[in-house]
């Protein structure tokens, strides 16, 4: 059985609902898995502690919320100290290094710090893309959608007139890690 | 596999209404349930259906009476804050045998509480929240799939028994993008039995245990609509032989057809030395963390309610014939637990897990505790 837990977390507004909601349609409409994400938020939507949980299986998921995590991906250190747990002891953990500086004990997880909010803000000249700089970087680290799955499904979902950002975003999340 | 979509629960709540022939929605927005009327004001419009923003919940649900009375089918969608607002209305509904359906996306209470997490905390405001004695119908899907054919299920269930259908749900899987099938038109049933052909005005008559027949009240009919107790013709009576008979044509329209509303999923219970009640995302957690035991080599089973209001009572009395042990799993400080406690046999035990802060249980507390309850 393949199984695998993905976690995002940041800080409301930052994008990573639509990080989640977009790999889970790849993963079921266009890979035949069954997939779940389930964000989890406070009342300020902009600015609070986010999290968002995507479990992708090829068989029916029982429990929506992950619990044992393969990657976890987290661009602000307040819902990194919140939502760290839970991961597996092998987990790929991808911080953002200028908003992530204290990680405590990282076990046996393989971390890589990258400025992923700046380069996007850089390299794909908006932060809103920060949600498709995310999928990328979770394509590339986990290979669970396939990238060509992943470039066919943004074309199609940018609104009108964004495609070209989109793609320029895939780009800078594929190369934010060598 | 066929192919499924995804979509967010709320949205399948949205979807599963209008194929179950919804053409009235009144609403107050509010989180976590707000995405249903957020759909239906952008979708029902171009059906050229109904769709109202009204100015709190006591007006949406009295939107929906009226709407329903004039012969259409009428849904409103809210949680807790303003459920608590709708009761006087639904106890109207009740008394009047309306058909309305009402969505309660629950969250944290009491008040305002918590409208970002979850909570399984107004089971009894469902079944007792508006006052004096009534029956009552609540559906609770936990799955994608049951989000679906539950949400129909209610409106079919409004239609047939002329009575107000609640549709629980909880916020995470209200919030949750996940992967779904929507079947297509036709492979399941939509009930709709409207008459305007009645041959006398007693439209509230009927032998007890029957189901009513369902009128368009403003046919051209001259028919009273009161909340006061009434005779065969709608009109106030306090005559204690007709008190006594119109309470009873409302409780056994219910109690007569049990078979027929309440529904339940059981897993893994033949053999189980304990059953977990459950239902909604606790029943998730209660079922991942059942494959657990089991592969651990504990005879552990689950009993999902589907329909909560009813109590499946039944079906569990006939599955406490053999299994001893009864964990109840439920994210309030204990509610069902006393309608287990009522109807299981005194050489069962009983266990709970209960919660109320906002977090739902991990399937593996749910197995903790089985292992502790077994032991």
């Amino acid at each position: 059985m393949m199984k695998i837990e993905i976690r995002y977390g940041a800080v409301g507004g930052q994008g990573i609902i639509t990080a989640g909601a977009l790999l889970v349609d790849i993963a079921v409409e266009m890979e035949n898995k069954f997939a779940i994400e389930s964000p989890t938020y406070t009342a300020a939507v902009r600015g609070g502690p986010t999290k968002v949980d995507v479990i992708i299986s090829d068989e029916p998921i029982d429990f929506p919320h992950a619990q044992a995590i393969d990657f976890f991906l987290c661009t602000d250190q307040k819902p990194y100290d919140i939502y760290k747990e839970r991961l597996k002891d092998d987990a790929i953990v991808v911080v953002d290094s200028h908003l992530v500086r204290e990680l405590g004990d990282t076990r046996n997880w393989k971390v890589y710090h990258v400025p992923i909010i700046n380069e996007t803000k850089v390299g794909a000249g908006n932060v809103v893309l920060t949600s498709v700089v995310s999928l990328a970087l979770t394509q590339k680290m986990t290979n669970v959608i396939s990238y060509d799955n992943m470039v066919a499904h943004i074309k199609h979902w940018a609104p009108k007139g964004s495609v070209e950002m989109n793609m320029k975003a895939i780009e800078v999340g594929m190369n934010l890690i060598k | 596999m066929s192919q499924r979509k995804v979509l967010q629960g709320n949205i399948i709540i949205a979807k599963a209404a209008l194929a179950a022939g919804c053409d009235f929605f009144a609403g107050y927005p509010i989180t976590p349930s707000s995405e249903i009327a957020q759909y239906m004001s952008k979708e029902m419009p171009k059906m050229e259906k109904a769709f109202i923003q009204m100015e709190d919940e006591i007006a949406s649900l009295g939107a929906c009476i009226g709407a329903s009375l004039a012969g259409k089918k009428a849904l409103t969608a809210t949680s807790g804050p303003g459920f608590s607002l709708m009761q006087e209305h639904l106890g109207f509904a009740v008394m009047a045998e309306v058909p309305v359906v009402i969505v309660n996306v629950m969250r944290g209470g009491p008040s305002t509480g918590m409208p970002t997490k979850p909570s399984q905390a107004d089971m009894m405001q469902t079944r007792w929240g508006t006052h004096g004695d009534h029956p009552i119908i609540a559906v609770y899907p936990a799955f994608s799939d049951e989000i679906f054919s539950e949400t129909v299920r209610a409106f079919n269930l409004a239609e047939k028994y002329w009575n107000p259908v609640i549709i629980l749900l909880d916020e995470v899987l209200a919030k949750a993008h996940m992967d779904v099938e929507i079947p297509e038109p036709g492979s399941y049933e939509v009930y709709w039995e409207k008459t305007h052909e009645i041959s006398d005005l007693n439209i509230y008559d009927r032998n007890i245990g029957e189901n009513p027949p369902r009128i368009d009240f403003f046919h051209s009919y001259p028919i009273h609509i009161d909340s006061l107790e009434h005779d065969a013709h709608g009109w106030p009576s306090f005559d204690a032989k007709t008190v006594d008979k119109m309470q009873k044509l409302r409780m056994e329209k219910i109690f007569y057809n049990l078979d027929d509303i309440i529904k339940y999923k059981e897993y893994f219970l033949d053999d189980a030395e304990v059953l977990v009640f459950s239902f909604g995302i606790s029943a998730r957690s209660a079922l991942a963390a059942v494959k657990m035991a089991r592969e651990q080599g504990i005879k552990a089973g689950l009993f999902q309610a589907l329909t909560v209001w009813p109590f499946p009572r039944a079906a569990l009395q006939e599955r406490f014939k053999k299994t001893k042990k009864v964990l109840t799993v439920e994210l309030n400080m204990g509610q069902m637990k006393y309608e287990i406690e009522r109807i299981a046999p005194p050489d069962v035990k009983k266990q709970t897990l209960l919660r109320a802060n906002g977090l739902p249980f991990s399937p593996g507390e749910v197995l903790e505790t089985i292992k502790e309850f077994v032991k």
